[in-house]
């Protein structure tokens, strides 16, 4: 990084000095090169230094729980986008979806990329687990994470269930009523559940209040530090590889 | 040392240790004995910046062009405004709980709202307690995995069921797939 010829130009020699404050390694022209650039990478070092060849196969993971956290991050951020412009009202809920949708530059297709990709979320995480089922990874000693994955399901869904009340439509509206409902034949827990989940009998605005709290705030929060202890643990436990 | 590694190698190779002998380590021994997450000899490695680094960047590239793709050709959909006072007909849980609403029709309430799914859940949480035989090799699992696929294909069945074949009142119906106009419509 630091070759003599760029003393000359001292712009060149502050960015040089910049760039290798930030980055303190270049790239990987050696495994040692690559191997210091992965532990003093903030975002790489979640990586263990070497990787076993069979485990990183495509054909192993099918790259599903890797999909499954990049959907997480492209739904935090269009959510994020979302949240500017969404009034979580019983009046106003449904024109600020509009307005997303014909107003706000580019808001269509934000709108289009959060559902869709909470869509695919469902699908890639109950993929990845039943990838993780027939390989038999969660074997000792990955029995734990396992439960911590289920949890991580669990949060999936919930999150998608909760967004799916926001735009207070007719779809939103009866699909989370039918939804509740699904859950309130548990002896007493059941109606109380219900209750407490909608903040009232119906779905009206303390429900959509709850759901809104529960999508933006609570579920994405918990799902967000399951997920890294999850990958901590992978990282720690070794990761299965190959049959 | 190394002859022991090439035994493990060896016995491996002839299929009679299933699972990876260096890095199972369970029971109370764990906190007696230095444990060993990986090592180096027994299987060939290699540094995980840049070749898995760029598999996942690919990986994202390729379902960011697929979202965008998808995202620009179809919209989300946006009904009328809600009104509780209109009862669409069917009205359907999301697809991911269709399976649950699929249940309910077919069984009592008590069984199907809280029976099957406490099985299923709780099952769930304790599949890697449940399943005490430690070979990851499939021909060793075919209980484990009938049972897992017997699951999937009831998941994945209902979830159908419930979007294609479920019309008014939630009843059987083949409008969808064999096109009756009119029927389709969710108010
Ligand atoms: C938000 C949801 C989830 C995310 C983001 C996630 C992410 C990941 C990632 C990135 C890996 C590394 C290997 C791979 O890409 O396949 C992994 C491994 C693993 N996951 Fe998940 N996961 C999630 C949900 C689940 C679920 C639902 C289960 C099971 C019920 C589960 C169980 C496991 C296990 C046991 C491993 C270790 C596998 C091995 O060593 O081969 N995860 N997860």
């Amino acid at each position: 990084m630091s070759s003599g010829s760029y003393e000359q130009n001292p712009i060149k020699a502050f960015a040089s000095e910049v760039w290798g404050s930030v980055f303190r390694h270049g790239l990987p022209t050696t495994d040692k090169v690559a191997a210091r650039t992965a532990l003093t990478n903030f975002f790489l070092h979640i990586h263990p230094v070497r990787v076993k060849k069979s485990a990183i196969r495509v054909s192993y993971t099918l790259c599903l729980g890797g999909l499954s956290f990049f959907l997480f991050i492209a739904l935090t951020i269009s959510g994020l986008f979302l949240m500017f412009y969404y009034i979580p009202s019983v009046g106003q809920a449904y024109q600020s979806i509009k307005d997303i949708q014909y107003v706000a530059t580019f808001g269509l297709v934000m709108r289009n990329i959060h559902r869709w990709a909470a869509h695919a979320m469902v699908i890639t995480v109950w993929l990845h687990m039943a990838r993780v089922f027939y390989q038999g990874a969660y074997k000792p000693p990955r029995q734990f994470n396992w439960v911590i994955g289920t949890a991580l399901l669990l949060i999936t869904l919930l999150l998608s269930f909760t967004g799916y009340l926001l735009p207070w439509d007719q779809l939103a509206v009866w699909a989370i009523t039918v939804g509740t409902n699904l859950g309130k034949y548990g002896p007493i827990v059941g109606p109380v559940s219900r209750y407490i989940m909608l903040g009232g009998r119906n779905v009206g605005q303390s429900a959509l209040t709850r759901f809104y709290v529960l999508h933006v705030i609570a579920l994405p929060l918990i799902g967000f530090v399951l997920m890294v202890i999850h990958f901590w643990r992978v990282r720690k436990d070794g990761f299965t590889g190959g049959l | 040392m190394a002859q022991e590694a090439s035994s493990v190698r060896n016995a491996r190779r002839a299929g009679m240790i299933t699972t990876r002998g260096h890095t199972v380590r369970t029971g109370p021994e764990l906190s007696s004995t230095p444990m060993v997450v990986r090592s180096r000899e027994e299987e060939e490695t290699v540094v995980t910046f840049p070749h898995l680094v760029w598999k996942e960047f690919l990986a994202g590239l390729a379902m960011m062009v697929f979202l965008l793709a998808v995202s620009v050709q179809i919209n989300a959909p946006l009904l009328q405004p809600a009104n509780t006072a209109v009862t669409p007909n069917p009205a359907k849980a999301p697809w991911y709980f269709l399976g649950l609403q699929e249940l309910l029709e077919r069984f009592p309430p008590v069984m199907a709202g809280v029976i099957f799914p406490g099985m299923v859940l709780v099952g769930m949480v304790l599949v890697p307690y449940l399943d005490r035989n430690p070979s990851r090799r499939p021909e060793d699992r075919k209980l484990a995995i009938g049972l897992f696929t017997v699951y999937v294909t009831m998941a994945v069945a209902f979830v159908i069921i419930g979007t294609v074949f479920r019309g008014p009142n939630f009843s059987w119906y083949w409008g969808q797939v064999l096109g009756h106009p009119g029927l389709n419509s969710k108010v």
